[in-house]
């Protein structure tokens, strides 16, 4: 019997070591790409200079690797890209609160939700097959489909699960009574939802918005197929540019030496975009937990 | 009650959704647009111009502007690859502007059928592809008053035209089914399958390849997306003669056929380009084929002939003004 026990135990440790590993393998990823990022990132923007690399001009041939104009557009991308995405999906998560029929409720959440199932190269198809010639034929001054405003759309529609679902979910944590409240101090429906539901859930509402952001910063493959590709800085919504997640993906393939160590470099400055949204992220939260 | 006509009405409009996905679906298919037959008509008729070909409005269900509507006061949109693609820095060097950016304007497409689609649907753009894929879905312009067909190249007259290799360490093809490719890469078979396919072949008075029942295993090759399709006849040829040996093709771009071949990922690597010993410090070269890069614009352009002096104007980015294309069609 006492064998036994010991062999027991000896297997709970075993496992416990397994179970162990598991967990810190995660974090033994994470910790490899930041080393493999910034070991090899951070020397050559020393290396080219912090002039050369924040610039505008991105020429290979001629060792000009600026992307500062990239940064730009992908600011205006995730920008724009939010601001419509976010204006849809919170209209649309406010009607599915409280203006739509209930019984339709969940199906169009269900339906809302298969669009986050479709991979983002569908997405990229779409805008390269419908969005980018329609701009270019009905809409576009210079008969320029790609540029912002093609990648923007794009990437409204592949936010909106994100943003409806989360701040729906916000919007059903607020107590029931505020609504009820506020009606009974003779506020019609709709002040009651925007004026007192919408402020309450302020902080879920936050939170999908800066999801959606990281989202809409890091997406690629959608974004490279519609966006054109010219790394210049952004003048116009009709107009070829190249994002950071482009450029990254544009040259991955094919580039060697130190245009490819260029991209890693572009890849740190990303990384850096993408944590930024986190700590916020986190920061939103832990602010929202406090509040309770 | 409710539900059940909830439910209908979302299906009514998910199959009108459908329907509507297809019909513009159908619009943007070409009849007859397989890419395997149709490729490259330039080198099968020698004779006859394929360029100039009438665009028939009624043939193509691809083209949405007739001949007559072409608007010259558009834009020239200017269509060109990523860095690093075999097909632009060819280009590029041809025309004379040799480790130029691009110009501002510029649309990046990171593959030769990213190419052919947007020149297809947009009516506006000029771009340079591999003669060996491009298909009659777009139209091809002279250079310089030359068709681009396999004499012209062969003769020197069409002038852009690049080399087809394969990038590999020595010791690959020491023996083995490396070797046994290899020698079926200079032999008959392979020129004429070259041919066949609308590329110029090299060897003019090669040797049939001589089947060894012995060989099993597996070939990898990879590199430059204009080879490929080349290499895929050339390696589907190859095992039908050897049974047991199977060749795999990928894609990824002369930096990647470099890059592989350097570093012993695949046996073979594939470059459209002249070989840079730089960029795969151990490996040796053999050029397989030579390929024409032909200059495309869409159907509804009424533009024949360009000289290389507007190719030039066009592609540099020192030239700040955006050309019209009636500047360009006289």
């Amino acid at each position: 019997m006492i064998k036994t026990y010991h062999f027991i135990k000896n297997r709970d440790t075993v496992m416990h070591g397994i179970f162990m590993f598991c967990a810190v393998f995660s974090i033994i990823a994470l910790g490899c790409i930041c080393v493999f990022l910034f070991s090899t990132g951070i020397p050559f923007i020393g290396k080219v200079g912090i002039t050369n690399f924040f610039g505008t001009r991105w020429h290979l041939n001629s060792e000009a690797y600026g992307i500062l104009s990239m940064i730009v557009a992908s600011l205006y991308v995730t920008a724009l890209s939010t601001i419509i995405g976010v204006t849809t999906g919170l209209l649309t998560a406010i009607s599915l609160y409280k203006f739509c029929p209930k019984k339709a409720v969940p199906s169009i959440r269900q339906l809302i939700n298969l669009l986050a199932g479709i991979p983002s190269v569908i997405y990229g198809l779409f805008g390269l097959i419908i969005i980018v010639p329609f701009l270019r034929d009905e809409i576009s001054p210079n008969g320029v489909g790609y540029g912002i405003l093609a990648a923007s759309l794009v990437l409204s529609i592949m936010i909106l699960p994100t943003i409806v679902s989360v701040s729906l979910d916000a919007l059903n944590a607020v107590p029931k009574s505020y609504y009820e409240g506020a009606l009974a101090l003779g506020a019609t429906e709709e002040q009651s939802v925007f004026k007192v539901m919408l402020p309450a859930a302020k902080s879920g509402i936050f939170a999908a918005v800066v999801l959606s952001i990281g989202r809409a910063i890091g997406e690629t493959m959608a974004v490279i197929m519609v966006i054109g590709g010219s790394p210049v800085m952004p003048k116009s919504l009709f107009q070829s540019v190249r994002t950071m997640t482009a450029n990254i993906a544009m040259g991955a393939n094919e580039l060697t030496g130190d245009a490819e160590t260029a991209l890693i470099a572009t890849g740190v400055v990303l990384f850096f975009f993408t944590l930024l949204l986190n700590i916020s992220f986190s920061l939103l939260k832990r602010e929202k937990g406090g509040g309770r | 009650m409710k539900k059940l006509f909830a439910i209908a009405i979302i299906l009514a409009s998910l199959t009108f959704a459908l329907t509507a996905c297809t019909e513009s679906g159908d619009g943007n298919d070409n009849p007859g647009s397989n890419p395997d037959t149709n490729r490259n008509i330039a080198s099968e008729n020698p004779g006859t111009p394929a360029a100039p070909e009438p665009p028939d409005s009624g043939n193509n269900g691809g083209n949405e502007t007739p001949v007559s509507n072409f608007d010259t006061s558009r834009n020239v949109t200017i269509i060109a690859r990523e860095d690093g693609s075999g097909t632009k820095s060819a280009f590029m060097e041809i025309i004379g502007l040799k480790g130029k950016a691009d110009p501002t304007d510029v649309i990046i497409q990171t593959g030769t059928a990213g190419v052919l689609t947007e020149v297809k649907g947009n009516p506006a753009a000029i771009a340079y592809e591999s003669l060996g894929f491009t298909t009659d879905e777009v139209k091809i312009l002279k250079v310089d008053g030359a068709d681009a067909t396999v004499a012209n190249i062969k003769s020197g007259t069409y002038k852009i035209s690049r080399p087809l290799s394969v990038v590999y360490k020595e010791a690959t093809i020491n023996d083995g089914i490396n070797k046994a490719f290899f020698a079926f890469l200079q032999s008959s078979d392979a020129q004429e399958i070259i041919s066949e396919e609308g590329y110029i072949s090299i060897i003019d008075n090669a040797d049939a390849y001589t089947i060894d029942g012995s060989l099993s295993g597996e070939i990898d090759i990879s590199g430059s997306t204009s080879l490929q399709p080349l290499m895929i006849e050339l390696a589907s040829a190859f095992e039908n003669l050897q049974p047991n040996v199977s060749v795999n093709v990928s894609g990824g771009g002369s930096g990647t056929g470099y890059k592989n071949a350097n570093d012993d990922v695949s046996a073979f690597g594939m470059i459209s380009e002249n070989f840079n010993i730089d960029n795969a410090p151990l490996c040796t070269f053999y050029e397989v084929a030579k390929d024409g890069i032909a200059v495309i614009v869409n159907k509804s352009n009424p533009l024949d002939d360009i000289s290389m002096e507007e190719l030039k104007n066009i592609y540099d980015e020192d030239v700040t003004t955006t050309a019209k294309w009636s500047d360009l069609i006289k």
